[in-house]
């Protein structure tokens, strides 16, 4: 559903005439002239009121009794008061109830000093207390999940956090139990709350009675300071603000930007900054000296970097990880493409395969094809295309469900593997794992209603009928369609294909015109992967989607040619490729090969392995720079905490390197990087940290996007797309990455406790056949072409809804990860050594 | 024409000229009172405090060096750690880092403990904000001044010092003294 016309209304609120949106809550409207109405259950985050504390009540004239701001709309020419005799009488009366139960706990608890009862009874209660009588008591506190304590006596029952975990992030899992005065918040069975967002009720909480575990008694409002910053562990980049005391980041809690996070955070951006402070954490530089990994001084790891990198005979590759900012990506790409005239690097976090051509690229990110994040909400219907939200950039699953709930948004999702959204999607089509590029084909005939839709479904393993239905869908809904696709569709052998597919399907549902409302958005693979393509740190385009004067090597072949002797230095910046590339095997033989000179905060499995030199990085809350949204937001990263002694800014590493190999080193501050970037792609001209602000700036809003290149439009001829293989007895093989895959989850306390073992999820039919139960341990065995086989080991996960003939098992878990296998079949069998 | 000074006049009034017989009974009369105060005072007895040997008594209400208190009964710290004095202090010189109370092994009697409380004597201005913001009794000024030392960092006072008695006693004035 488009967005709503908003028209303005004048209402009378204490004697002053205010105007206000249409519709707009009392309690909002009222702010709009400086009248504060106290609140606790009221959250226009989290939809639509529920009036359930009654805070709120105001006199409205012509009404005899009083009304609730906060579920009161405002009407053209409605006089209100707030401070008459009655509203003051139930105001305190209000107060006087809600604190009836309410233990004085303050001195101890969390909340004290940022509560809103506190402000509340203070500002708005009667100063004294009647009560005479006991109050009613739990037990406390109570682990609610390992991340968030529950204390019941503090409760006020406003239903905030009951109203998250069923509208907003739907997992359903807490709900009220009991009724009247001993009604308590609970899951249904007293299962620990685990949920993905599950710690933004410790935000929404008016009063302390839900508290973060890991924040527990670290400090007090008046010790700390509030450091704002960007998000950089997916693309989603929220926008976060750090608590610090004692220079040390406490706890991240959400800065409300409605463009990019509606003020929501997922659990790893709010927990994971408790890596950066593990004894395992790199914090300074390292070299290999008799095959271990030994401390050395800057200077002389400096040196020896430069030696590697800069004497290589033949050939250097570089890659760099999505945690990536722009100016580090910037300076990588000068010191190897202008200094050391490589051309070989890439930016694409986990991709095997080609890249897309600059020209399609460029096609795919113009201006007048880009939807917004806010678009996702508002569009008559969004497809989901080859893309877990919840895994991939966790914060757009909470959009979209925003969307389809409040606004009547129509959903579709297009995955191999099943998707959380299924639940609420009108279509969930499921293809065959790897078999994107042919189901993109398959669409774009359906949506088109030419071509050979039974045939291509047939390829990407999908069923005709149900493609012929999406695309009717997506023609029918309503113009304003927003396609959300994942980066690894372009992640196939003939990726070019794809995007040209892609394309077509987008022109077809007048997509890439300037519509706003409707378009593409893609879910990059790395968290910064839209700015490092932009800054041209990919092997087929150049600074502002440039079409370079060669192509250069692609994280694959670099792989390769590191094997065969063609290259001999590879650099890593935040990436371990063994760690998070699909191709383990080969990765190792690589990184075993070449001489590996790599800036990280740990020491994954290939690093503490294979690097020759390994440079401190920052940890997020120490960064600064800037990094650009999937939706062309560029945003800022500021330090809310100094690095550990000793440690130099990855910027500064780079550019160190730069003047070690004898380049010239032109960037003094990270800031004169930025500046560098922006006379470097055209449109990014002119930005500056200024204009950047504390909320970013989407670079299409600006005069310099007219400066885009224009990319490849068509009309396109496709390609026959690669059918998925045939399983014949066989299970294709489905990789998936977990949100909780990651260096920093694996190394935050608060967090190991999710740090995914191997599953296997299959259909309960191919299991039966196999004699596999849900819960047993399972070997997965891929034989390779030359007829070597690789076997790990899994619990079987059974899945209903999982696709016949395939299995899905994740990847970036380090030796026991997906990754070790490669090859698109595999045999599942019960494990012989441990029968269920 | 010279200034008419009007209303503005000041009569200067002139003592008896020095010398003669009145002269010398005026010096003479006055030293003698001078001399009164004087042999009066040897006459009332010594005041002077022999201070370091002996401590200059203080009042009751005397805000001096700060207490931190335990239950007599239980021996548990009253302080929960709460840094509400912290955040009453004005001159900034007060520091808590919290902790959760062990249940088998508390420390204090609310859910929380300070791990660490530490007060900057070099900073204090003994003003008393923080006895007053504590809920629970747990910081007093006490009634000892002699906080001089030679090293800044030796100022900072740490829990267990606050905890303990002071090694002397301050004396305390009687009542209507
Ligand atoms: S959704 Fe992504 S960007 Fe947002 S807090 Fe979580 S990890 Fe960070
Ligand atoms: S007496 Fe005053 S200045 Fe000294 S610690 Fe207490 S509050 Fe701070
Ligand atoms: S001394 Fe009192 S005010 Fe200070 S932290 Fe302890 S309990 Fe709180
Ligand atoms: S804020 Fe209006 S009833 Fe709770």
């Amino acid at each position: 559903m488009p967005r709503p016309e908003i028209n303005e209304i004048t209402f009378v609120v204490d004697g002053r005439e205010v105007v206000a949106p249409a519709g707009t809550m009392l309690a909002d409207a009222a702010k709009l002239g400086d009248v504060d109405i106290p609140v606790f259950c009221y959250e226009p985050k989290l939809g639509q009121p529920v009036g359930a504390c009654r805070m709120c009540l105001v006199e409205v004239e012509g009404i005899p009794k009083l009304q609730t701001a906060c579920s009161t709309p405002v009407r053209d020419g409605m006089v209100v008061n707030t401070e008459t005799p009655r509203v003051k009488a139930a105001q305190e009366s209000v107060v006087e109830f809600l604190l009836l139960n309410h233990p004085l706990d303050c001195p101890v608890c969390d909340k004290g000093g940022e509560c809103p009862l506190q402000d509340i009874s203070y500002g708005w209660g009667r100063g004294t207390s009647r009560t005479v009588e006991p109050k009613r008591h739990f037990e406390k506190p109570v682990e609610l999940s390992p991340l968030i304590a529950i204390d019941r006596e503090r409760c006020i029952l406003c239903y905030r956090c009951v109203r998250f975990s069923q509208e907003v992030s739907e997992d359903y899992q807490l709900i009220l139990h009991e009724r009247g005065a001993d009604t308590f918040v609970g899951t249904f069975d007293g299962h620990p709350y685990v949920a993905p967002f599950s710690g933004n009720i410790i935000e929404l909480c008016p009063v302390g009675a839900l508290t973060s575990q890991a924040y527990r008694f670290r400090a007090r409002p008046w010790d700390i300071e509030q450091s704002g910053s960007v998000c950089t562990l997916c693309p989603g980049q929220c926008n976060v603000s750090y608590t610090v005391r004692d220079d040390r980041v406490m706890r991240v809690l959400s800065r409300q930007n409605d463009a990019v996070d509606d003020g929501w955070l997922c659990d790893r951006g709010r927990f994971a900054y408790q890596s950066s402070y593990v004894d395992d954490r790199v914090t300074e530089p390292l070299l290999r000296d008799g095959g271990v990994l030994r401390p050395v001084s800057w200077e002389r790891a400096l040196a020896e970097a430069a030696r590697l990198l800069g004497k290589t005979p033949a050939g250097l590759g570089a890659l760099a990880g999505g945690a990536t900012s722009n100016e580090e990506g910037w300076l990588l790409r000068r010191l190897h493409a202008d200094v050391l005239g490589s051309r070989d690097f890439d930016s694409r976090s986990g991709a095997s395969g080609p890249a897309v051509s600059a020209g399609l690229l460029a096609a795919l990110d113009t201006p007048e094809a880009q939807a917004t994040v806010p678009d996702v909400e508002w569009a008559h219907s969004v497809l989901v295309l080859d893309s877990e939200p919840v895994d991939d950039m966790p914060i757009l699953d909470l959009r979209i469900r925003k969307g389809v709930r409040r606004h009547g948004m129509r959903l579709a999702v297009a995955t191999s593997r099943p998707s959380s959204l299924d639940s609420i999607a009108e279509q969930a089509v499921r293809f065959a794992p790897g078999a994107g590029e042919a189901f993109v084909c398959a669409l774009d005939a359906a949506v088109g209603g030419i071509g050979d839709v039974a045939g291509l479904a047939a390829a990407a393993g999908a069923d005709a009928a149900q493609v012929e239905a999406l695309g009717r869908m997506l023609r029918e809904a309503g113009e304003d369609v927003v396609i959300v696709w994942g980066e690894r569709l372009t992640h196939g052998a003939n990726p070019d294909n794809a995007a040209r597919a892609l394309l077509k399907v987008a022109g077809r549902l007048s997509l890439l015109d300037d519509h706003a409302g409707a378009g593409l958005l893609q879910v990059p693979s790395g968290a910064n992967g839209r700015g490092l393509r932009e800054i041209g740190l990919l092997p087929t385009a150049g600074p502002g989607y440039r079409e370079p004067a060669a192509v250069g090597r692609s994280a694959q072949e670099i792989a390769q040619a590191t094997i065969a002797g063609q290259i001999t230095g590879l650099h890593l910046l935040h990436v371990d490729p063994v760690q998070s590339f699909p191709e383990r095997g080969l990765w190792e033989q690589a990184l075993h090969a070449g001489a590996v000179v790599a800036h990280a905060q740990f020491l994954t499995d290939g690093l503490r392995e294979h690097a020759n030199v390994v440079f401190p990085a920052e940890a997020g809350a120490e960064k600064e720079g800037t990094v650009t949204h999937p939706d062309g937001r560029l945003q800022r990263l500021r330090p809310a905490v100094a690095r550990p002694d000793g440690a130099r800014p990855t910027w500064q590493v780079l550019s160190q390197l730069i003047a070690a190999v004898g380049g010239q080193a032109t960037a003094l501050t990270s800031m004169m990087v930025t500046s560098e970037i922006a006379e470097a792609v055209p449109f990014y001209a002119g930005i500056t940290h200024d204009e950047i602000g504390g909320f970013g700036v989407r670079w299409q809003e600006r005069e310099a996007a007219a400066a885009f290149p224009a990319g490849e439009t068509g009309p396109f001829a496709l390609e026959d797309p690669r059918p998925a293989a045939s399983p014949n007895g066989a299970l294709r093989l489905g990789r998936f990455r977990s949100v909780w895959a990651s260096p920093e989850v694996a190394h935050a306390p608060a967090l190991k406790f999710l740090a995914p073992k191997q599953r296997a999820e299959l259909n309960p039919d191919d299991a039966q056949e196999r004699g596999i139960r849900h819960g047993q341990q399972v070997t997965v065995t891929a034989t390779g072409e030359d007829g070597s086989a690789e076997t790990i080991a899994a619990v079987a996960h059974l899945r209903a809804a999982a696709p016949r003939g395939s299995v899905f098992l994740e990847s970036g878990l380090g030796a026991e990860s997906v990754d070790v296998l490669d090859a698109a079949l595999v045999h599942v069998n019960s494990d012989p050594a441990r029968p269920a | 024409m010279p200034w008419n000074p009007g209303d503005d006049l000041v009569a200067v009034q002139r003592g008896p000229e020095p010398g003669g017989l009145g002269g010398a009974y005026r010096v003479l009369g006055e030293t003698l009172r001078g001399l009164k105060t004087s042999f009066g005072r040897v006459v009332e007895g010594t005041t002077t405090i022999e201070y370091p040997e002996q401590k200059t008594p203080v009042y009751p209400r005397f805000r001096g060096r700060h207490r931190l208190h335990t239950f007599e009964d239980t021996g548990l710290e009253k302080c929960v750690g709460c840094s509400l004095c912290a955040a009453a202090c004005p001159a900034d010189c007060i520091r808590v880092v919290a902790a959760e109370n062990d249940p088998i092994d508390r420390v204090s009697g609310g859910e929380r403990y300070a791990a660490v409380y530490e007060i900057n004597m070099s900073r204090c201005i003994f003003c008393g904000y923080c006895e007053m913001a504590c809920p629970f009794d747990a910081i007093t000024m006490g009634h000892d001044y002699e906080l001089a030392d030679y090293n800044r960092s030796d100022l900072i006072f740490t829990k267990e010092m606050l905890l303990q008695e002071p090694p002397v006693r301050t004396p305390l004035r009687a009542e209507g003294e």
